[in-house]
């Protein structure tokens, strides 16, 4: 049970937007185990989209992954070239993106946008065998009379219908590992739900992993089994999912949630908005890149002065890993 | 479907009428009596009155439209006072080089602003992408016929590459068995290759010159709409199944962009078809445009009136063609959206 599915070391990706070099994602590093589900929450513009991005080998220019390690079933993918990464995404690590009214091309079949994802690994199929295929992969993600809707373009389905979609291709080949970017954040509420019941029946069915990028708290509760705090490109906490709703450690996670003060809220909404701003991540402050708005370190020339690495905590909930000077004092004061 | 192409047909119907109100009334308030242009300066009132009577200028305005609306459509254009011939002639004959030139001009600007949209957006390739960004403000703001001049001064009298302004063919050479009366076409079919070439390099200035303006306008469209199109999110989902770049570029980038490409190249025919008068002249190209040139100099009327009201109806039923293939192609206005859950 302890297989590793993914496993991420120091990956670090920039923008180089002629001028400034934008650091979206810093070092970051973290396992993922076989059918475990990572909850990734983070304030817009931390670094959640460009990591899914880069773990995927799908940076555009000016973007670039400057380093990391990427494992994948025991194979660091970080270093190959496009051709064999193409044999690699959609079969062993797939992706689900926010808005499903852009994910889908307009001018495709909704079967052809499946059969491709199909075939792209699977060149020798015959024609029947692949539709047959995604009309059982439409079915699968419950869409009625799925055979004659094969033939239907995306406009002629909901935003809930479509998402599904997205998620029949994801799985198609039954992937290792889901990358979901906010799947349900476009949709309306009741949507949400049933979009968000169909993946957890999915994962758990084809035992994937997932990792799922989402600015609701009240989704990672219900859906996930660990979580990362990303705060400027950094996960800077992480731990198991009771951990971060009983004893946030890091000042930032303790922000987010204590916006939220009552558990039966966080379904809710989105992630609160905590006081001061991002940081600029074209420069960064030399110490933590938290200190400019945290409560606890905002006057303490240590935290301005030295970055944090990351300390290894054990709380009521659980064991985490946070990026924080004041690590272990903290988590002491939150178990008394 | 049905109710968009009823629609469209409806709207084009709609803009010829207009062309032609227009037209007409431009005709009625121009200054002088048609009748006393034909007849000159000496003629009696008795002989003006009688010839106002004569071609209906005393019938109310409603009957004089509809005469005239009538007339057109059936191909009774008139005559042209400077030399006598009917206008439906003079502009049957003339047709062919201008269509000629039009089409081949169009091919090479669509090519030329096709590839090079191509080039730029396809990867990220900064350099590549000024220089194309750089070409696409050639021929930006030059008026077309100081173009055209400065194309036969480089390529003719300098280089001595290309020919002048000496029209379709050079003074030798025989026009090609009539067939589709263009020549390069014609030639091919005689299997006349020596004629071919000849017809293909004098039309290479005068495409080049008409071609320019509309191209800087294509690369920068198709540019941006390429780039556009190429970071859509479906992109990113093709790329995520697996897709090699060019593979997810081609399926889902290029159908997605031909559409808008689809529109602008229709502006673009539709324009060359009509509009290269100066170009004709500075070419000595025996077209429709030299034709009007000549019309305008002499206040040839029939003639320029013809002209304005055919261009009308041409770019019309070349943006209706566009708007009918559209629905054909484009899913979302083909199949109309059903609300299901
Ligand atoms: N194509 C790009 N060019 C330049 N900078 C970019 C580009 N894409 C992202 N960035 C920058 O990278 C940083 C991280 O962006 P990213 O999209 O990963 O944020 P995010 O956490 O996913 O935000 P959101 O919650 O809004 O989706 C941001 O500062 C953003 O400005
Ligand atoms: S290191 Fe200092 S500034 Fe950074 S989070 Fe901890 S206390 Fe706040
Ligand atoms: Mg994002």
């Amino acid at each position: 049970m302890d297989e590793l599915a993914l496993s991420v070391r120091n990956l670090s990706t920039v923008y180089d937007t002629g001028g400034s070099v934008v650091h979206a994602v810093r070092d970051v590093s973290f396992d993922l185990r076989r059918t475990e589900r990572l909850g990734v929450v983070g304030e817009s513009g931390s670094g959640k989209s460009a990591l899914a991005l880069s773990i995927l080998g799908l940076i555009e220019p000016p973007g670039r992954v400057v380093e990391g390690e990427i494992v994948l079933g025991g194979r660091d993918i970080s270093k190959l070239s496009d051709r064999q990464l193409g044999a690699v995404r959609g079969k062993e690590i797939a992706l689900v993106l926010q808005d499903p009214s852009s994910a889908l091309d307009p001018v495709k079949t909704i079967g052809s946008q499946i059969v491709e994802a199909l075939t792209v690994h699977e060149p020798d199929l015959r024609r029947a065998a692949v539709r047959r295929r995604a009309a059982e992969l439409l079915r699968e993600v419950d869409i009625s009379q799925a055979e004659r809707r094969l033939d239907d373009y995306p406009h002629q389905y909901s935003g809930g219908m479509r998402q599904r979609v997205a998620i029949a291709i994801a799985i198609a080949n039954n992937p290792r590992v889901l990358i979901a970017d906010e799947p349900t954040t476009a949709l309306d509420v009741t949507t949400q739900a049933q979009v968000l019941a169909l993946l957890d029946r999915l994962v758990d069915e084809h035992r994937t992993a997932v990792i799922l990028i989402t600015h609701n708290l009240g989704i990672v509760s219900d859906f996930c089994d660990s979580v990362a705090v990303m705060y400027a490109g950094r996960f800077v906490e992480t731990s198991g999912v009771d951990h971060i709703f009983v004893a946030p450690t890091h000042p930032y996670s303790e922000a987010l949630l204590k916006c939220v003060p009552n558990p039966e809220r966080l379904a809710e909404g989105p992630l609160p908005a905590i006081s001061g701003f991002p940081p600029d991540l074209s420069q960064l402050p030399s110490g933590c890149s938290f200190a400019p708005r945290c409560p606890v370190g905002r006057d303490l020339p240590q935290c301005h002065e030295q970055a944090p690495v990351p300390h290894r905590v054990s709380g009521p909930a659980g064991e985490a890993s946070v990026e924080c000077h004041f690590a272990e004092q903290r988590i002491r004061e939150v178990a008394v | 479907m049905g109710r968009v192409i009823a629609m469209r047909v409806l709207g084009s119907v709609g803009a010829v009428f207009g062309a032609t109100v227009l037209a007409f009334m431009i005709m009625r308030v121009l200054p002088g009596n048609p009748a006393r242009l034909i007849l000159g300066p000496l003629a009696t009132s008795q002989a003006v009155t009688a010839l106002n009577h004569h071609i209906g200028l005393d019938q109310p305005l409603y009957t004089q439209y509809w005469r005239y609306i009538s007339d057109f459509f059936q191909g009774n254009w008139g005559y042209s006072y400077s030399d006598g011939a009917s206008v439906r002639k003079l502009i049957g004959e003339r047709a062919p080089a201008t269509i000629e030139l039009a089409l081949f001009s169009f091919v090479i600007t669509m090519l030329a602003a096709v590839g090079l949209a191509l080039l730029s957006t396809y990867r990220h390739r900064p350099i590549t992408d000024r220089i194309v960004r750089g070409a696409s403000y050639l021929g930006f703001g030059t008026p077309p016929f100081f173009l055209a001049l400065l194309l036969l001064i480089v390529f003719f009298s300098t280089l001595h590459i290309l020919p002048g302004p000496e029209g379709r063919l050079g003074v030798q050479a025989a026009a090609p068995a009539a067939v589709t009366r263009m020549y390069t076409i014609d030639a091919l079919l005689a299997g006349e290759l020596g004629t071919f070439w000849e017809a293909l390099k004098h039309l290479i200035l005068p495409g080049l010159a008409l071609g320019i303006s509309s191209f800087s306008f294509l690369v920068r469209l198709l540019r941006a709409n390429l780039l556009e199109v190429s970071r859509e999110p479906f992109i990113t989902v093709a790329r995520g199944k697996g897709l090699r770049r060019w593979t997810a570029f081609r399926r889902h980038a290029l159908p997605n962009a031909f559409l808008p490409t689809l529109t602008a190249g229709g502006l673009v025919l539709g324009e060359f078809l009509a509009g290269s008068v100066l170009i004709e002249r500075v070419f000595n190209w025996p077209g429709v445009g030299s034709l009007v040139f000549d019309a305008i100099v002499k206040q040839d009327y029939a003639i320029v009136q013809t002209f304005i009201l055919l261009s009308a109806v041409m770019f019309v039923l070349v943006n209706l063609a566009v708007d009918l293939l559209y629905a054909v192609i484009d899913p979302r206005v083909r199949i109309p959206t059903v609300a299901t859950a």
